[in-house]
């Protein structure tokens, strides 16, 4: 039995294709050859640069396989591989995109978390502050229940141009990355616009940290 | 007496300005006033997309909620001092204003 599973997995690993071949052929038309999303692609969201992405190599394979829409995005059209590309495919592709283009960000994450602790009084009114942040600005354009249902989004569908704000019950960042990705905004982590606007010239990194703590907490699935 | 005060309230209202402030390129045009008391500011919106305008200050607090491209909204200065006039959802927006009596 175990020599016949063995035997039927065999065509997957001799048929795979390496990460850089598929990049090459489906990845870079969007992202461009070197990662850096210089392709001159026309789409209203344009396509990440991956070396400034803020996504970790298994968050990598989610998206890839899945499509950000399943985290989340409503505008941005990285589409589904799963039926495309079997799993080790795009494990390999993952593993392609993080070691060639963004191999620090591990460490590019860790060295941009504050280290200073916060007291254990502090830590109790977070939730509170968090909330209070994200219904007076987050829920403008994410919605009370941060779905991407608000107001913003009904006065602005009609423009075909208008990117709509992500629907953060299904996000795949983890507290730490809401923190700096609402911190340093979404320029900073490859999208070609501030779409998500730097809030650090708004808040201090202890109410950053309430609102991702509430996100996390309160808002994720 | 009567005549004396509608005449005063005509005049006061008459004094009062009303300044246009455009919110363009994702800033605020001024980004600083000098205004009085009574005085109203007025919020275009020439951006492709919306705004907030809002303050958090005690004496003169408004909010004018989403305002779609195109659309203008007034609000009243009602204290004198000097506070800050935000967009809810764009954080690098910002006026200074001077009120005076």
């Amino acid at each position: 039995m175990k020599k016949f599973l063995l035997l039927s997995l065999l065509p997957l690993f001799l048929f795979a294709k390496d990460g850089k071949t598929i990049y090459a052929e489906t990845c870079a038309s969007c992202h461009g050859e070197n990662g850096k999303a210089e392709t001159g692609v026309k789409l209203v969201v344009k396509p990440r640069s991956l070396h400034k992405s803020i996504l970790t190599k298994k968050q990598m394979f989610q998206i890839i396989k899945h499509g950000a829409h399943d985290f989340g995005a409503r505008s941005d059209i990285m589409p589904s591989f799963k039926y495309v590309y079997n799993d080790k495919e795009i494990e390999s592709v993952a593993n392609y995109i993080s070691n060639s283009f963004n191999s620090n960000i591990k460490k590019k994450l860790k060295n941009l978390l504050p280290t200073q602790n916060i007291s254990v009084e502090k830590q109790k009114k977070m939730l509170s502050i968090g909330k209070n942040i994200f219904q007076k600005r987050c829920a403008k354009c994410h919605g009370i229940r941060g779905d991407g249902e608000s107001e913003y989004v009904e006065m602005s569908k009609a423009n075909s141009k208008f990117i709509y704000p992500y629907n953060l019950q299904k996000i795949l960042l983890t507290q730490n990355q809401i923190f700096l990705f609402s911190k340093y905004g979404s320029k900073y982590w490859g999208a070609n616009k501030n779409n998500m606007p730097a809030w650090l010239v708004k808040y201090n990194d202890y109410e950053l940290k309430s609102v991702a703590k509430y996100i996390e907490e309160k808002i994720k699935n | 007496m009567k005549t004396f005060i509608a005449t005063l309230l005509i005049i006061t209202s008459l004094q009062a300005k009303d300044y246009v402030v455009d919110q363009k390129n994702k800033t605020f045009m001024p980004g600083e006033m000098h205004v009085k008391v009574g005085d109203t500011i007025t919020f275009k919106n020439s951006d492709p997309f919306s705004h907030n305008a809002y303050t958090d200050d005690e004496d003169n607090e408004f909010d004018i909620g989403m305002q779609a491209t195109g659309t203008e909204k007034t609000v009243k200065i009602k204290k004198a001092g000097e506070f800050h006039i935000e967009c809810a959802i764009h954080p690098n927006m910002l006026i200074k204003v001077k009120v005076d009596e």
